[in-house]
């Protein structure tokens, strides 16, 4: 801890420096106004001591030029004078200064003052540290982010374009949640579609993505069953992931007759719009993938069907945890009410920017927190 | 703190409080909670009464959890609200914990 004493009197410079010694605060000193800007440069305190009176300028002037060198560093600035009137404790203030001592003054007291101030600086430096080491984070974490958006995106191009018979929206927000969608006809013209949520936000949840295509866009080739490709994505992810990190998902496979066999795990209920308006429900009964080993692992699907104008309908829990500007959550009712609505329209594509039309309507002026992913269906053939 | 422990040697069981959003925020004071009692317990205790959210960080947290102490060990989560119980039976949580 570094202090500049400036003070025309030898006598208070020697007494301050004593006083501050003892406290290990290492001290120079200045007797005028331009031998204290100067030493202000090169020695660069941390707190400054002055008398309104000062040889050579103006005391109140100093203040503010000090205050300006030190720029974002933050020194306290002491006034020590005898000149008590109000008058010129006002304009010491005014100037910038951050405390007042009378003179002739007290050492305890004096002691006890500058222990303040020096604490206070601490703080200061401890608090500019932190904030520059998380500013640091903030950055890295931002970049992590983006590239793990880029990740995704590459993996999500490979996905079957959108169509009336596909639709897949994502709106991104700031941090990649883990939200994969693919969905890719087989040569049998039956279809594949992988839903998942992996568990986390950025880099660590895009990194089990890579694989889950792999294995994908391969059972797509190979005409692999679904019971066996979730076996398969199951034990890549509990091979390559910590034990803290799994992907919730639905694996579907619906044939060209409308044929719907489907393993879910860990994800919320995917809805089914019949023709009527009435719904159905596709249900998530196993634990996510990633969790189980290899020998625990449950492959039965279930088996629905998608008749012509049906429509099946994924949402990941972004969408039921959508908060408004009462920070209210979506929730599972709503979202299905706003789904039935909007898919009454007959073109999907129509239908799905009308969904979108109303959760962006929904959130309002509030910050949309998780990326969002929105998957529908119709069957090709009928 | 958001997150205590009290254990019962009579009961040979140790129990962890959670106050507020269950999330990643809490993943090495809640590794910290379980990881760092003198023993192991034949019942660990998570009470959720206070916990109004729970993320998918969470779930991993307990998954984790689960594997780091004794399989005999039962793990039983206590005090869960609707939403939470929802996202806990989605994921069929009740193959590993106990559910109350």
């Amino acid at each position: 801890m570094k202090l500049l004493c400036v003070d025309s009197e030898l006598v208070y410079r020697e007494i301050l420096s004593l006083c501050a010694e003892k406290e290990n605060i290492h001290v120079k000193s200045a007797s005028t106004y331009d031998e204290a800007i100067q030493t202000f440069i090169d020695y660069a305190p941390d707190i400054v001591t002055l008398d309104v009176i000062i040889k050579g300028g103006n005391a109140f002037d100093l203040v503010r030029k000090i205050k300006h060198l030190s720029g974002k560093r933050f020194v306290p600035i002491i006034f020590l004078s005898s000149h008590t009137t109000d008058s010129v404790m006002d304009q010491c203030f005014k100037s910038g200064a951050d405390d007042f001592i009378s003179k002739p003054f007290n050492e305890v007291l004096f002691n006890i003052r500058l222990k303040t101030h020096v604490r206070h600086v601490e703080l200061m430096k401890e608090m500019y540290r932190k904030n520059k080491a998380l500013t640091y984070y903030q950055t890295m974490i931002e970049r992590e982010h983006e590239m793990a958006h880029q990740v995704l995106n590459h993996i999500q191009n490979r996905s079957e374009n959108n169509s009336e018979h596909v639709a897949i929206t994502r709106l991104s927000a700031a941090s990649f949640n883990g939200d994969l969608a693919l969905v890719k006809t087989r040569s049998d013209s039956a279809r594949l579609v992988f839903v998942g949520d992996f568990t986390g936000h950025g880099l660590p949840a895009s990194i089990g993505a890579l694989p889950v295509m792999q294995a994908f866009f391969d059972a797509v080739d190979d005409l692999t069953p679904v019971e066996e490709l979730a076996s398969q994505i199951n034990r890549i992810l509990f091979n390559i992931l910590p034990d803290y990190m799994f992907c919730a998902g639905y694996l579907i496979l619906m044939s060209s007759n409308g044929k719907i066999e489907y393993w879910g795990g860990g994800m919320p209920n995917a809805f089914i719009r019949r023709e009527s308006g009435a719904v159905d429900y596709l249900q998530s009964n196993h634990m996510p993938l990633g969790v189980l080993p290899f020998t625990e692992f449950e492959d039965n699907f279930k088996s629905d069907s998608l008749n012509a104008e049906d429509t099946l309908i994924i949402v990941s829990d972004g969408v039921l945890e959508l908060k408004n500007d009462n920070g209210k959550m979506l929730g599972n009712s709503e979202v299905e009410r706003l789904i039935l609505e909007s898919y009454a329209e007959k073109s999907l594509l129509e239908a799905q920017k009308i969904t979108v039309h109303k959760l962006t309507e929904y959130l309002g002026d509030s910050l949309q927190l998780d990326d969002i992913t929105l998957v529908a269906l119709r069957n090709t053939h009928l | 703190m958001s997150i205590s422990v009290s254990v019962n040697d009579k009961q040979n069981s140790a129990t962890i409080t959670i106050v507020g959003n269950f999330d990643f925020s809490l993943f090495n004071d809640f590794r910290a909670a379980y990881s760092d009692l003198p023993k192991e317990y034949e019942l660990y205790v998570i009470d959720m009464n206070m916990v109004e959210y729970l993320d998918s960080a969470a779930l991993g947290m307990l998954l984790s959890m689960r594997n780091a102490v004794n399989p005999e060990s039962d793990i039983e989560l206590k005090g869960t609200n609707d939403f939470i119980k929802n996202i806990l039976m989605i994921s069929r949580f009740d193959k590993r914990f106990r559910i109350q």
